[in-house]
Protein backbone atom coordinates (compact mmCIF):
# COMPACT_ATOMS: atom_id res chain seq x y z
CA UNK A 1 0.00 0.00 0.00
CA UNK A 2 1.53 3.33 -1.13
CA UNK A 3 0.10 5.59 1.13
CA UNK A 4 1.25 3.27 4.31
CA UNK A 5 4.67 3.45 2.78
CA UNK A 6 4.49 7.22 2.52
CA UNK A 7 3.30 7.46 6.15
CA UNK A 8 5.75 5.24 7.66
CA UNK A 9 8.57 7.35 5.94
CA UNK A 10 7.05 10.70 6.86
CA UNK A 11 6.27 9.07 10.85
CA UNK A 12 10.44 8.02 11.19
CA UNK A 13 11.27 11.15 10.09
CA UNK A 14 8.97 12.99 12.79
CA UNK A 15 11.77 13.72 15.50
CA UNK A 16 11.54 17.57 15.78
CA UNK A 17 8.11 17.71 16.08
CA UNK A 18 7.08 17.19 19.34
CA UNK A 19 7.97 19.76 22.29
CA UNK A 20 10.71 17.99 23.98
CA UNK A 21 9.99 17.29 27.58
CA UNK A 22 12.97 18.22 30.14
CA UNK A 23 14.60 15.91 32.98
CA UNK A 24 12.99 18.08 35.61
CA UNK A 25 9.45 17.62 34.03
CA UNK A 26 9.88 14.03 33.47
CA UNK A 27 11.17 13.70 36.82
CA UNK A 28 7.99 15.50 38.38
CA UNK A 29 5.87 13.60 36.13
CA UNK A 30 7.47 10.18 38.47
CA UNK A 31 6.44 11.86 41.82
CA UNK A 32 2.41 12.04 40.35
CA UNK A 33 -0.54 9.25 41.32
CA UNK A 34 -1.68 6.86 38.67
CA UNK A 35 -5.24 7.49 37.80
CA UNK A 36 -5.34 3.94 35.82
CA UNK A 37 -8.47 2.01 35.42
CA UNK A 38 -6.39 -0.73 37.50
CA UNK A 39 -6.11 1.82 40.62
CA UNK A 40 -9.84 2.44 40.12
CA UNK A 41 -10.74 -0.88 39.99
CA UNK A 42 -8.80 -1.14 43.24
CA UNK A 43 -10.33 1.00 45.13
CA UNK A 44 -13.72 0.60 44.08
CA UNK A 45 -13.24 -2.99 44.75
CA UNK A 46 -12.12 -2.74 48.23
CA UNK A 47 -14.60 -0.04 48.56
CA UNK A 48 -17.61 -3.11 48.18
CA UNK A 49 -15.74 -5.85 50.64
CA UNK A 50 -15.61 -3.28 53.05
CA UNK A 51 -19.45 -2.35 52.16
CA UNK A 52 -21.10 -6.21 51.94
CA UNK A 53 -19.07 -6.84 55.24
CA UNK A 54 -20.16 -3.99 56.84
CA UNK A 55 -23.22 -4.60 56.12
CA UNK A 56 -23.38 -7.86 58.62
CA UNK A 57 -22.06 -5.94 61.14
CA UNK A 58 -24.74 -3.46 60.97
CA UNK A 59 -27.19 -6.05 61.08
CA UNK A 60 -25.88 -7.71 64.02
CA UNK A 61 -25.47 -4.12 65.88
CA UNK A 62 -29.51 -3.21 64.70
CA UNK A 63 -30.52 -6.80 66.71
CA UNK A 64 -31.51 -8.52 63.93
CA UNK A 65 -29.33 -11.94 65.06
CA UNK A 66 -30.43 -11.39 68.69
CA UNK A 67 -33.97 -11.71 67.61
CA UNK A 68 -32.88 -14.97 65.43
CA UNK A 69 -31.03 -15.97 69.04
CA UNK A 70 -34.28 -15.84 70.56
CA UNK A 71 -36.22 -17.44 68.25
CA UNK A 72 -34.22 -20.40 69.25
CA UNK A 73 -31.88 -20.24 66.23
CA UNK A 74 -28.40 -20.17 67.60
CA UNK A 75 -26.60 -23.36 65.62
CA UNK A 76 -28.24 -22.06 62.09
CA UNK A 77 -27.01 -18.50 62.86
CA UNK A 78 -23.26 -19.64 63.91
CA UNK A 79 -23.97 -21.65 60.56
CA UNK A 80 -24.79 -18.78 58.53
CA UNK A 81 -21.71 -16.79 60.25
CA UNK A 82 -18.91 -19.56 59.91
CA UNK A 83 -20.34 -19.76 55.87
CA UNK A 84 -20.23 -16.16 55.56
CA UNK A 85 -16.89 -15.26 56.67
CA UNK A 86 -15.25 -18.09 55.20
CA UNK A 87 -16.33 -17.00 52.09
CA UNK A 88 -15.58 -13.56 52.29
CA UNK A 89 -11.89 -14.89 53.38
CA UNK A 90 -11.91 -17.15 49.85
CA UNK A 91 -12.57 -14.10 48.09
CA UNK A 92 -10.41 -11.33 49.11
CA UNK A 93 -7.53 -13.97 49.10
CA UNK A 94 -8.45 -14.83 45.43
CA UNK A 95 -8.95 -11.41 44.62
CA UNK A 96 -5.45 -10.51 46.11
CA UNK A 97 -3.93 -12.71 44.09
CA UNK A 98 -5.57 -12.14 40.73
CA UNK A 99 -4.46 -8.10 41.51
CA UNK A 100 -0.91 -9.53 42.04
CA UNK A 101 -0.90 -11.13 38.51
CA UNK A 102 -1.63 -7.60 36.98
CA UNK A 103 1.75 -6.23 34.98
CA UNK A 104 1.81 -3.60 32.43
CA UNK A 105 4.64 -5.27 31.11
CA UNK A 106 2.73 -8.88 30.07
CA UNK A 107 1.38 -8.89 26.30
CA UNK A 108 -1.58 -6.51 25.89
CA UNK A 109 -4.14 -9.72 25.63
CA UNK A 110 -2.34 -11.76 28.92
CA UNK A 111 -2.70 -7.82 30.91
CA UNK A 112 -6.24 -7.26 29.91
CA UNK A 113 -7.19 -10.72 30.87
CA UNK A 114 -6.05 -10.65 34.35
CA UNK A 115 -7.92 -7.78 35.18
CA UNK A 116 -10.87 -8.87 33.65
CA UNK A 117 -10.17 -11.72 36.12
CA UNK A 118 -9.93 -9.86 39.24
CA UNK A 119 -13.51 -7.95 38.50
CA UNK A 120 -14.67 -10.88 37.89
CA UNK A 121 -13.51 -12.07 41.40
CA UNK A 122 -15.39 -9.05 43.22
CA UNK A 123 -18.64 -9.41 41.06
CA UNK A 124 -18.56 -13.36 42.02
CA UNK A 125 -18.28 -12.29 45.67
CA UNK A 126 -21.21 -9.80 45.12
CA UNK A 127 -23.18 -12.60 43.48
CA UNK A 128 -22.59 -14.81 45.92
CA UNK A 129 -24.14 -12.37 48.91
CA UNK A 130 -27.04 -11.56 47.25
CA UNK A 131 -27.75 -15.00 46.25
CA UNK A 132 -26.85 -15.87 50.48
CA UNK A 133 -28.78 -13.06 51.26
CA UNK A 134 -31.72 -14.57 49.70
CA UNK A 135 -31.48 -18.01 50.45
CA UNK A 136 -30.48 -17.21 53.90
CA UNK A 137 -33.77 -15.23 53.85
CA UNK A 138 -35.60 -17.37 52.54
CA UNK A 139 -34.50 -20.31 55.01
CA UNK A 140 -34.97 -18.24 57.72
CA UNK A 141 -38.99 -17.78 56.98
CA UNK A 142 -38.88 -21.45 56.37
CA UNK A 143 -37.75 -22.37 59.59
CA UNK A 144 -39.78 -19.81 61.32
CA UNK A 145 -42.68 -21.25 60.06
CA UNK A 146 -42.13 -24.36 60.48
CA UNK A 147 -40.36 -24.94 63.94
CA UNK A 148 -41.23 -21.88 65.57
CA UNK A 149 -44.44 -20.07 67.36
CA UNK A 150 -42.58 -16.76 66.65
CA UNK A 151 -44.82 -15.34 63.92
CA UNK A 152 -48.04 -17.61 64.71
CA UNK A 153 -48.03 -15.68 68.25
CA UNK A 154 -47.96 -12.36 66.63
CA UNK A 155 -50.89 -13.03 64.40
CA UNK A 156 -54.16 -11.33 65.35
CA UNK A 157 -56.92 -10.11 63.05
CA UNK A 158 -55.19 -6.24 62.41
CA UNK A 159 -52.28 -7.91 60.49
CA UNK A 160 -52.71 -9.17 57.11
CA UNK A 161 -52.95 -12.32 55.73
CA UNK A 162 -49.50 -14.50 55.47
CA UNK A 163 -49.44 -14.67 51.60
CA UNK A 164 -50.02 -10.27 51.56
CA UNK A 165 -46.63 -10.47 54.00
CA UNK A 166 -44.94 -12.98 51.78
CA UNK A 167 -45.66 -12.09 48.13
CA UNK A 168 -44.84 -8.20 49.26
CA UNK A 169 -41.59 -9.45 50.86
CA UNK A 170 -40.64 -11.38 47.40
CA UNK A 171 -41.82 -7.96 45.63
CA UNK A 172 -38.86 -5.69 47.91
CA UNK A 173 -36.52 -8.36 47.40
CA UNK A 174 -36.43 -8.49 43.82
CA UNK A 175 -36.59 -4.49 43.37
CA UNK A 176 -33.33 -4.78 46.11
CA UNK A 177 -31.78 -7.73 43.71
CA UNK A 178 -32.65 -5.53 40.29
CA UNK A 179 -31.13 -1.82 41.81
CA UNK A 180 -28.09 -3.64 42.87
CA UNK A 181 -27.78 -5.21 39.15
CA UNK A 182 -28.45 -2.41 37.37
CA UNK A 183 -26.22 -0.11 39.55
CA UNK A 184 -23.04 -2.09 38.90
CA UNK A 185 -24.00 -2.38 34.67
CA UNK A 186 -23.91 1.28 35.16
CA UNK A 187 -20.44 1.41 37.18
CA UNK A 188 -18.15 -1.12 35.41
CA UNK A 189 -20.06 -0.35 32.34
CA UNK A 190 -18.66 2.50 32.44
CA UNK A 191 -15.39 1.85 33.76
CA UNK A 192 -14.97 -1.70 31.90
CA UNK A 193 -16.42 -0.89 28.25
CA UNK A 194 -13.62 -0.22 26.39
CA UNK A 195 -11.71 -2.97 28.04
CA UNK A 196 -13.76 -6.01 26.91
CA UNK A 197 -14.48 -4.36 23.83
CA UNK A 198 -11.05 -4.31 23.35
CA UNK A 199 -9.75 -7.87 24.72
CA UNK A 200 -12.70 -9.25 22.42
CA UNK A 201 -10.97 -7.30 19.40
CA UNK A 202 -7.85 -9.48 20.20
CA UNK A 203 -9.93 -12.72 20.87
CA UNK A 204 -11.75 -12.47 17.73
CA UNK A 205 -8.19 -12.54 15.85
CA UNK A 206 -7.43 -15.72 17.50
CA UNK A 207 -10.07 -17.81 15.77
CA UNK B 1 13.32 5.37 45.59
CA UNK B 2 16.91 5.04 45.28
CA UNK B 3 18.42 8.00 43.37
CA UNK B 4 20.71 6.06 41.34
CA UNK B 5 17.40 4.32 39.83
CA UNK B 6 15.74 7.60 39.22
CA UNK B 7 18.15 9.20 37.56
CA UNK B 8 19.02 6.15 34.78
CA UNK B 9 15.28 5.95 34.50
CA UNK B 10 14.38 10.05 33.64
CA UNK B 11 17.65 9.96 31.78
CA UNK B 12 16.50 6.84 29.60
CA UNK B 13 13.50 8.13 28.83
CA UNK B 14 14.15 11.83 28.20
CA UNK B 15 16.33 10.41 25.03
CA UNK B 16 13.23 7.85 24.29
CA UNK B 17 10.34 10.08 24.91
CA UNK B 18 9.66 10.42 21.21
CA UNK B 19 8.42 7.20 21.10
CA UNK B 20 5.67 8.05 23.65
CA UNK B 21 4.93 11.48 21.92
CA UNK B 22 3.89 9.37 19.09
CA UNK B 23 1.73 6.92 21.04
CA UNK B 24 0.25 9.72 22.36
CA UNK B 25 -0.25 11.42 18.98
CA UNK B 26 -2.14 7.93 17.66
CA UNK B 27 -4.34 7.85 20.86
CA UNK B 28 -4.95 11.27 21.49
CA UNK B 29 -6.75 14.16 19.63
CA UNK B 30 -6.13 17.76 21.95
CA UNK B 31 -2.95 18.59 23.57
CA UNK B 32 -4.75 18.30 26.90
CA UNK B 33 -5.17 14.16 26.50
CA UNK B 34 -1.84 14.32 24.99
CA UNK B 35 -0.34 15.50 28.17
CA UNK B 36 -2.19 12.98 30.18
CA UNK B 37 -1.71 10.29 28.64
CA UNK B 38 1.77 11.06 28.78
CA UNK B 39 2.06 11.36 32.25
CA UNK B 40 0.24 7.97 32.51
CA UNK B 41 2.34 6.16 30.49
CA UNK B 42 5.26 7.71 32.59
CA UNK B 43 4.26 6.89 35.87
CA UNK B 44 3.29 3.18 34.12
CA UNK B 45 7.03 3.31 33.07
CA UNK B 46 8.64 4.09 36.17
CA UNK B 47 6.28 1.69 38.08
CA UNK B 48 7.43 -1.12 36.47
CA UNK B 49 11.17 0.30 35.46
CA UNK B 50 12.93 -1.65 38.68
CA UNK B 51 11.81 -5.00 37.09
CA UNK B 52 13.38 -4.08 33.60
CA UNK B 53 16.58 -6.11 33.83
CA UNK B 54 17.95 -4.97 30.52
CA UNK B 55 17.78 -8.32 28.51
CA UNK B 56 15.61 -5.73 26.12
CA UNK B 57 16.54 -2.73 24.70
CA UNK B 58 14.83 -0.02 26.79
CA UNK B 59 13.31 1.05 23.61
CA UNK B 60 11.59 -2.05 23.00
CA UNK B 61 10.67 -2.20 26.55
CA UNK B 62 8.63 0.68 26.69
CA UNK B 63 6.95 -0.02 23.10
CA UNK B 64 4.78 -2.31 25.60
CA UNK B 65 4.59 -0.41 28.05
CA UNK B 66 3.36 2.06 26.72
CA UNK B 67 1.14 0.41 24.11
CA UNK B 68 -0.57 -1.24 27.07
CA UNK B 69 -0.96 1.96 29.09
CA UNK B 70 -2.46 3.60 26.15
CA UNK B 71 -5.06 0.69 24.89
CA UNK B 72 -5.94 -0.30 28.30
CA UNK B 73 -4.95 1.75 31.59
CA UNK B 74 -5.97 5.12 30.61
CA UNK B 75 -8.93 6.08 31.66
CA UNK B 76 -9.56 9.61 30.35
CA UNK B 77 -13.17 10.10 28.63
CA UNK B 78 -12.02 12.85 26.73
CA UNK B 79 -9.82 10.89 24.72
CA UNK B 80 -12.93 9.24 22.77
CA UNK B 81 -14.16 12.35 21.32
CA UNK B 82 -13.46 11.90 17.77
CA UNK B 83 -11.88 15.19 15.90
CA UNK B 84 -11.21 15.40 12.21
CA UNK B 85 -8.96 18.36 12.80
CA UNK B 86 -5.90 16.12 13.59
CA UNK B 87 -3.36 18.06 13.26
CA UNK B 88 -4.04 21.07 15.41
CA UNK B 89 -1.83 20.89 18.08
CA UNK B 90 1.26 21.73 16.77
CA UNK B 91 2.39 18.31 15.26
CA UNK B 92 1.64 20.13 11.48
CA UNK B 93 3.67 18.15 8.84
CA UNK B 94 6.13 20.52 7.67
CA UNK B 95 4.85 22.13 4.47
CA UNK B 96 8.25 23.24 3.17
CA UNK B 97 9.14 19.31 3.06
CA UNK B 98 6.38 18.01 0.90
CA UNK B 99 4.28 19.36 -2.37
CA UNK B 100 0.89 20.35 -1.82
CA UNK B 101 -0.56 16.63 -3.25
CA UNK B 102 1.90 14.82 -0.52
CA UNK B 103 1.19 16.90 2.12
CA UNK B 104 -2.77 16.41 1.50
CA UNK B 105 -1.97 12.29 1.34
CA UNK B 106 -0.26 12.84 4.60
CA UNK B 107 -3.10 14.70 6.07
CA UNK B 108 -5.81 12.30 4.81
CA UNK B 109 -3.48 9.22 5.82
CA UNK B 110 -3.16 10.29 9.74
CA UNK B 111 -7.29 10.86 9.47
CA UNK B 112 -7.80 7.39 8.52
CA UNK B 113 -5.29 6.06 11.41
CA UNK B 114 -7.53 7.92 13.89
CA UNK B 115 -10.76 6.20 12.77
CA UNK B 116 -9.44 2.74 13.29
CA UNK B 117 -10.36 0.80 16.89
CA UNK B 118 -7.62 0.52 19.56
CA UNK B 119 -5.82 -2.72 18.72
CA UNK B 120 -5.82 -1.58 15.21
CA UNK B 121 -4.18 1.80 16.00
CA UNK B 122 -1.72 -0.32 18.35
CA UNK B 123 -0.85 -2.66 14.97
CA UNK B 124 -0.44 0.58 12.78
CA UNK B 125 1.86 2.10 15.41
CA UNK B 126 4.26 -0.97 15.59
CA UNK B 127 4.03 -1.48 11.94
CA UNK B 128 4.71 1.97 11.54
CA UNK B 129 7.87 1.89 13.77
CA UNK B 130 8.85 -0.81 11.40
CA UNK B 131 9.08 -3.51 14.45
CA UNK B 132 9.23 -6.99 13.54
CA UNK B 133 6.19 -9.24 13.77
CA UNK B 134 7.37 -11.62 15.81
CA UNK B 135 8.16 -8.49 18.52
CA UNK B 136 4.37 -6.76 17.32
CA UNK B 137 2.75 -10.45 18.20
CA UNK B 138 4.33 -10.47 21.44
CA UNK B 139 3.68 -7.28 22.48
CA UNK B 140 0.00 -7.70 21.24
CA UNK B 141 -0.33 -11.23 22.99
CA UNK B 142 -1.27 -12.95 19.64
CA UNK B 143 0.63 -15.28 17.22
CA UNK B 144 3.03 -13.76 14.10
CA UNK B 145 0.74 -15.44 11.44
CA UNK B 146 -2.40 -13.57 12.96
CA UNK B 147 -0.60 -10.52 13.93
CA UNK B 148 0.37 -10.36 10.26
CA UNK B 149 -3.29 -11.18 8.86
CA UNK B 150 -4.56 -8.71 10.86
CA UNK B 151 -2.13 -6.23 9.31
CA UNK B 152 -3.37 -6.99 6.15
CA UNK B 153 -7.21 -6.29 7.79
CA UNK B 154 -6.14 -2.72 8.53
CA UNK B 155 -4.07 -1.96 5.40
CA UNK B 156 -7.72 -2.90 3.77
CA UNK B 157 -9.89 -0.93 5.42
CA UNK B 158 -7.78 2.10 5.30
CA UNK B 159 -7.49 1.92 1.77
CA UNK B 160 -11.58 1.83 2.62
CA UNK B 161 -11.39 5.01 4.37
CA UNK B 162 -9.55 6.44 2.03
CA UNK B 163 -11.31 5.74 -1.13
CA UNK B 164 -15.15 5.25 0.03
Amino acid sequence: MDELELLKKDWQKQKDVFPQLSYNEIYQMILKKSSSIVRWIFIISVLEFILWTSLDIIFRLKGVHTKIEEMDMEIFSLISTIMYYGIFMYFIIRFYLNYKKIKVTDSAKVLMKNIINTRKTVRQYIFVNISLFVVMFIATMIYIFTFTDGLVNDTSATQPPLWVVLVSTVIVILIFVGLIALFYRLIYGILTRRLKMNYKELEKLEI
Amino acid sequence: MNKELEHSFVSNLEQNQNIVHKICRIYTSDPDSHNDLFQEITIQLWKAYPKFRGDSKFSTWMYRVALNTAITLYRKSKRSIKTTDLDTYGFKVKAEEYDDKVEQQLRLMYEAVKQLNDIEKALVFLYLEDRPYYEIADTMGISEVNARVKMNRVKTKLKKILNP
